[in-house]
């Protein structure tokens, strides 16, 4: 009941950014149970849009479809965003707690479900010419979100609109930066186990 | 005893079941989808015989560079080690040999000759390469004419002028590739007198390079790569008198690229059709540019990078084969730009090729030169390859229903071939069966014919409910327009209701 509640809380705050964020946070209009039932739609949205698009729109392999991909796709993104995110605005005198730019972050994406769904539906009855539309709408749900994402971080935060463009900035470069030292270790990593077994089979063929 | 039995019984079982039988061919046999990956298709060409000079009744030929289809298909090989041209008949026989001519009352012979060409009255044409001249004979081995080094203020002096291919068109104007000559193809007139460059690549380089020239060093810059145009490797000419051209001298890269943004764009392409104006006029419709091979490993493995199109026959019907020098395999491409089969490959066996150096054909088959081996090897069309061509041949000649049978046939040899989808879909759609037509393309992965398909089958589908759809709507506004009366009065008799209470 309280996440249906909070669901229909999301279709206030993606038209009314300010006050929806504020009371989302505030007013404990949110939880975390229904943030993370919002990325699971988006996960579920972006099988249902790689899969069920009309064909003309839709050039990708349907028989070869990788579910782990799909989810890794939405999730990891998410959660550099938000990891970036508290990393940056806890040295800027951010107001957000993590689970609080967990929840904002989440509740931004609902435009996404809201229009890629219908749009689904309406890729199936276009032809080509019509397909400036889609384009649109697909843009469109995009866009909303970016703005959602940048005001979530705003109020979330108490930030300036100027502070947060700049914040917003420094996220997505810290985003590539975890993105780096994650593949660096990865490969650090990958360098050690060889190493070790390297001098195992030495060892194992010496003896 | 028994154990025995059981054992008999199960050997001629064994026997009894049919053997699966392999198909023997010498080479892997596919073609490409829509994602491109490659796909197992039917062998389109099979190897049926080998000439060699032994088979011919004289010595080896030694580093034969060239090969062309004469009038009467009759068959010359340019065999450029032994400086002589020889000629074969229909029946694959030796018909002469031509080493030397008559120059003005003294014998003159050939010196390396790499390329040949051969008028439809069968006056040959040879690019005697170390002589830097070109010979032309008439259809006897006499001495035409001697066209020397062409004389313009614009051929630098100190350009070594060493001709390896070249086509003479119906007007008698000659098209000729030189060794070291990038701006494009020398063009003559039917006197032999220069006329100009024709064909040169547009070179473009973008804002990267631009921007490291700039701040380079000028060693640097000298040790930069020259961003010239490329070189033509080989020419032909078809009947309409379009000549077409191949390079095999792209980076990886730009045929990457070309291949991964599907690319339309004629400056990375091995392949160029140019007009009498030396612009390029191919069409790339297909999935893929032509560029031989589209899937391939990038480096470090044996039979990796693109594939080194060396040579490139037109038929009369406008579909041409481009030779890859380095996997050895013919491509033939419809005037689309529609890759319709491949076959060929390096190898020892028959059908195989150590070092393929020109293609051509004659009626049906192709014959392909092994400089290497010295050797033709002549490819008779399978049934699956003859319907395939006699298909796209029926569709340019807007016979397209019978193009059509001929594809569904197709499709019984080759379930994948995505050609024969479409070709099958555009014959419905002419018959106005949209539905039909729908599902072939969607097979055939062709999207804007699935898109024109699809918006008569709307038009259609609208056309035939147009009442049912007419009467939903009007239901709809109606029953919300009722829908909110009733709100408006259970509202307003609530409050009445509050009123009174109060």
């Amino acid at each position: 009941m309280e996440v249906l509640q909070s669901l229909r809380y999301s279709l206030y705050l993606i038209f009314h950014p300010f006050d929806g964020f504020w009371d989302l946070k505030h007013e404990k209009k949110g939880n975390l149970k229904t943030a993370m039932l919002i990325v699971a739609m988006v996960i579920v949205t972006f099988i249902l849009r790689r899969q069920l698009t009309g064909f003309i729109l839709n050039e990708n392999k349907l028989r070869e479809l990788n579910i782990i991909v799909e989810i890794l796709s939405v999730v990891l993104p998410f959660f550099l965003w938000c990891v970036a995110n508290w990393c940056l605005t806890t040295l800027m005198d951010g107001e957000g707690s993590f689970k609080d730019i967990v929840i904002t972050s989440a509740y931004a994406l609902v435009p996404l479900v809201l229009i890629n769904i219908p749009l689904i539906i309406f890729s199936n009855v276009i032809t080509l010419e019509e397909a400036a539309f889609y384009t649109f709408f697909d843009i469109l749900s995009l866009a909303w979100t970016l703005l959602l994402l940048f005001l979530g971080t705003s109020v979330v935060h108490q930030y300036s609109l100027l502070k947060t463009f700049l914040t917003s900035i420094c996220i997505v470069i810290g985003m590539g930066l975890i993105i780096f030292i994650a593949l660096l270790f990865f490969s650090l990593l990958q360098q050690m186990y060889s190493f070790v077994y390297t001098i195992y089979k030495e060892i194992a063929l010496r003896l | 005893m028994r154990l025995r039995k059981i054992l008999t019984a199960v050997i001629i079982f064994i026997l009894l079941c049919p053997a699966t039988a392999y198909a023997d061919e010498p080479y892997n046999n596919y073609n490409y989808d829509f994602w491109g990956t490659p796909v197992p298709a039917p062998a389109a060409y099979l190897p049926s015989r080998i000439i060699d000079g032994r088979s011919l009744g004289t010595y080896e030929f030694r580093k034969p560079q060239d090969l062309f289809t004469g009038p009467d298909n009759k068959l010359y090989v340019a065999d450029t080690g032994n400086n002589r041209i020889v000629v074969i008949n229909e029946y694959w026989e030796l018909d002469r040999i031509i080493d030397g001519f008559d120059n003005n009352g003294s014998q003159d012979t050939f010196n390396n000759p790499q390329g040949l060409f051969v008028t439809n009255d069968g006056e040959i044409y040879v690019a005697d390469t170390s002589n830097s001249r070109i010979v032309h004979l008439d259809a006897d081995g006499n001495l035409i004419r001697i066209i020397g080094r062409p004389v313009s203020d614009i051929i630098p002096a100190d350009l070594q002028y060493y001709p390896t291919a070249l086509v003479v068109d119906k007007a008698g104007r000659i098209y000729i590739i030189a060794q070291g000559v990038n701006q494009g193809l020398i063009e003559l007139d039917n006197q032999g007198e220069f006329v100009g460059y024709v064909g040169a690549t547009k070179v473009k380089f973008n804002m990267v390079d631009y921007f490291w020239k700039l701040i380079a060093t000028d060693e640097q810059r000298e040790r930069m790569q020259l961003f010239v145009p490329t070189e033509y490797n080989n020419i032909d000419i078809d009947t309409e008198g379009f000549l077409y051209v191949t390079t095999s001298s792209l980076a990886l890269e730009d045929i990457d690229r070309a291949i991964n943004t599907r690319s339309k764009d004629d400056r990375y392409a091995p392949i160029r059709k140019l007009n009498p104006t030396g612009t390029d006029v191919l069409r790339r419709n297909g999935y893929f540019p032509p560029v031989g091979d589209v899937y391939f490993r990038s480096r470090g493995y044996a039979e990796s990078g693109n594939s080194q199109l060396y040579d490139v026959c037109v038929e009369d019907s406008g579909i041409y084969s481009v030779l890859d020098k380095k996997k050895g395999r013919i491509f033939t491409y419809d005037t689309d730009g529609n890759l319709l089969y491949l076959f060929g490959g390096i190898g020892n066996r028959l059908g195989n090729f150590r070092d393929p150096a020109a293609l051509d054909t004659i009626n049906d088959q192709f014959v392909v030169l092994d400089s290497n081996m010295g050797q033709v090897t002549v490819f008779e069309p399978t049934l699956y390859g003859q319907l395939v061509k006699e298909a796209v041949v029926l569709h340019l000649n807007g016979r397209y229903d019978e193009s059509a049978a001929k594809w569904e046939q197709v499709l019984k040899y080759n379930a994948n071939s995505e050609l024969a989808y479409i070709g099958m879909g555009k014959a419905y759609l002419r018959k106005d069966e949209f539905r039909l037509a729908m599902k072939y393309f969607k097979l055939g992965n062709k999207r804007d014919y699935y898109s024109k398909a699809f918006d008569l089958y709307r038009q259609e589908v609208i056309g035939d409910n147009f009442g049912w759809i007419v009467i939903t709507i009007l239901v709809l506004l109606v029953g919300s327009k009722i829908l909110k009366k009733v709100r408006a009065r259970k509202k307003a008799g609530i409050k009445a209701m509050g009123k009174v209470e109060a």
